[in-house]
């Protein structure tokens, strides 16, 4: 449905956007993934059109956006960063003159419009005056905003910004209703909603897309593996020994605190490696105070992808299957 | 066709939703009042009574600098949030991702000045109503003062929606409004100072020549043909500055 190549953003000197190639398949969620001044809205625009690539096409479901922007643009719903809305209108009036404005034909407005302010769960602020809104809603307007034209594809750059986590939770579910017949790109800078509702991540750094692939062999790439850490009761010696006998296992830090030990393991290819460490800890007659995976941060994940830079695109996991 | 009714159709109803709006109107009122006022008492003073061609409305619509000031005041007024306030909000982000042209924009917003700009001048009939109680008046040339005017609006808006697409906010586009219609103001006084070579040059430029033949009831098509050329170009330029934008960031 998105098909970039050789995608190039500069201002003078600078390389906003460097090289991009990719392909986003019909139904696909993919999120873009990347630090601030990655290049994630910069490419996102250009995919809507707001701004002209320096280089490289960009073609939505087959037809070439430079080409042809208008055709190109009737089949995008398009939520910006910030969320920009005209405050001095109200919600119902504002989608009915986006429908309008975005070609749905007079007699269908009024359905679409109710279905939009549904879908996004702003029904209920309809008759507001959009400067009135609280920002949580008015994010929720530019979501119906986007859908109100019902396009197949859904570009949102961070869709979940400035929501309090019961928001984030609606759109996370709404995204994952929507990508049963729509395709969606969008943009975070938060790793745990990119495992929640992509099926398939691209990051972004200094312009260039460092990795490509689904959330789960992202993670284990980068972490090389599961990291446990754990925190117990007892001497530190006899929890290296309990640890010693749960095989594959490496201990990566072990340290007595007074009667606490704190560690971190490196599970290593080992699978419940959690539950063992937990049966041999108490095997051993230790006390478990706490036992956790340790989840890979974004900044492991910008620190180990930017700072060796390779010199390709990583592998990319899934487009070979997909093409 | 239908983008362009559909942000005509927001752009008028927002400008009437805004205070702005208010405080222009009423400005203008309460500027073109006080002009009329002291033209009716004028004219009501001399010997010889209204004849048509010399009334407070022709002088009113063509022969007093009290006419042409404001408007190099209100017109920035009227165009200066058109496309500038959409670029400091950033809502032209949303506007040109929807699936409408550069053009049809600034012709719906350029369309909508249009609008406000009669709705300025509307109040003003009430001033023929009121002269035509106590004397003469030349209907012939009130309406041809009202061409007049609807020509200036159609020239100093089209500059105001280019203005404003270049600028980064209303308070620049506004300033830059102003400039660019005081400079053509004063170009356009060139009519009474340069010799006859230049002499026409000038003349088309300025609005002064231009209100006084409509005040007087003659409508001179070419100040209609030139001010529809000046406005098509202006807004070419517009549209050309839309679509540059693209290309920065």
């Amino acid at each position: 449905m998105i098909r970039v190549e050789n995608l190039t953003k500069s201002y003078g000197r600078h390389e906003a956007v460097r090289g991009l190639d990719f392909e986003v398949p019909k139904g696909q969620v993919c999120g873009f993934l990347g630090p601030n001044g990655a290049g994630k809205s910069t490419t996102l625009r250009m995919i809507t059109g707001f701004l002209a690539p320096t280089t490289g096409t960009v073609r939505i479901g087959g037809v070439d956006a430079l080409e042809d922007p208008i055709a190109a643009r009737r089949q995008i719903g398009y939520m910006p960063e910030a969320c920009p809305l005209y405050p001095e209108m109200r919600v119902a009036e504002y989608l009915r003159y986006r429908a309008e404005l975005k070609g749905v034909p007079r007699a269908s407005i009024p359905p679409r419009v109710a279905r939009a302010l549904e879908q996004a769960a702003v029904a209920d602020v309809e008759g507001r005056i959009i400067g009135q809104l609280s920002k949580g809603y008015r994010q929720r307007v530019g979501l119906a905003d986007a859908l109100v034209a019902d396009p197949p594809i859904l570009i949102l750059d961070e869709p979940t910004a400035g929501l309090d986590p019961n928001q984030i939770r609606q759109v996370r579910d709404l995204v994952g209703e929507l990508a049963k017949d729509k395709t969606v790109l969008l943009s975070t800078h938060i790793l745990p909603e990119v495992e929640a509702i992509c099926d398939r991540v691209l990051i972004l750094a200094k312009g260039k897309m460092v990795s490509d692939g689904d959330p789960q062999t992202l993670r284990a790439r980068l972490t090389g593996g599961e990291t446990i850490r754990f925190e117990g009761r007892g001497a530190e010696g006899a929890f290296r020994a309990a640890l010693a006998k749960v095989d594959g296992l490496a201990v990566l830090r072990l340290a007595a605190d007074g009667p606490i030990v704190r560690g971190e393991l490196d599970a290593g290819g080992v699978t419940d490696a959690a539950e063992r460490v937990f049966r041999a800890v108490a095997d051993a007659g230790l006390a478990l105070r706490e036992l956790r995976p340790k989840q890979a941060s974004l900044e492991d994940v910008f620190a180990d992808l930017t700072t060796a830079e390779p010199a390709a695109p990583a592998a990319p996991a899934r487009r070979d299957e997909e093409e | 066709m239908r983008a362009i009714w559909t942000i005509f159709k927001r752009e008028v109803h927002s400008f009437f939703v805004s205070p702005m709006a208010y405080v222009s109107l009423t400005g203008w009122l309460l500027f073109s009042g006080l002009t009329f006022w002291m033209l009716a008492g004028y004219y009501a003073g001399q010997p010889f009574g209204n004849s048509a061609q010399d009334s407070p409305l022709t002088a009113f619509f063509g022969q007093t600098t009290l006419f042409y000031l404001p408007m190099l005041v209100f017109v920035p007024l009227v165009t200066m949030r058109l496309i500038a306030e959409e670029r400091n909000r950033g809502t032209l982000e949303v506007l040109m991702t929807a699936p409408v042209t550069e053009a049809s924009v600034v012709l719906g917003k350029y369309l909508a000045a249009n609008v406000f700009w009669l709705a300025m001048w509307a109040p003003t009939l009430l001033y023929v109503w009121l002269t035509s109680r106590y004397g003469d008046v030349d209907l012939g040339a009130v309406g041809t003062s009202y061409l007049g005017v609807f020509g200036i609006g159609v020239y100093y808006l089209a500059i105001g929606v280019l203005m404003s697409a270049i600028s980064p906010n209303q308070l620049v586009s506004a300033i830059l409004t102003f400039l660019a219609l005081a400079g053509l103001f004063v170009v356009g006084l060139g009519q009474y100072v340069f010799g006859d070579e230049y002499r026409e040059l000038f003349a088309y430029l300025s609005i002064w020549g231009h209100m006084e033949a409509f005040s007087r009831g003659v409508v001179d098509t070419r100040y209609l043909v030139f001010d529809a050329s000046l406005a098509a170009v202006a807004l070419s330029l517009a549209v050309g500055s839309l679509s540059a934008r693209r290309l920065e960031g």
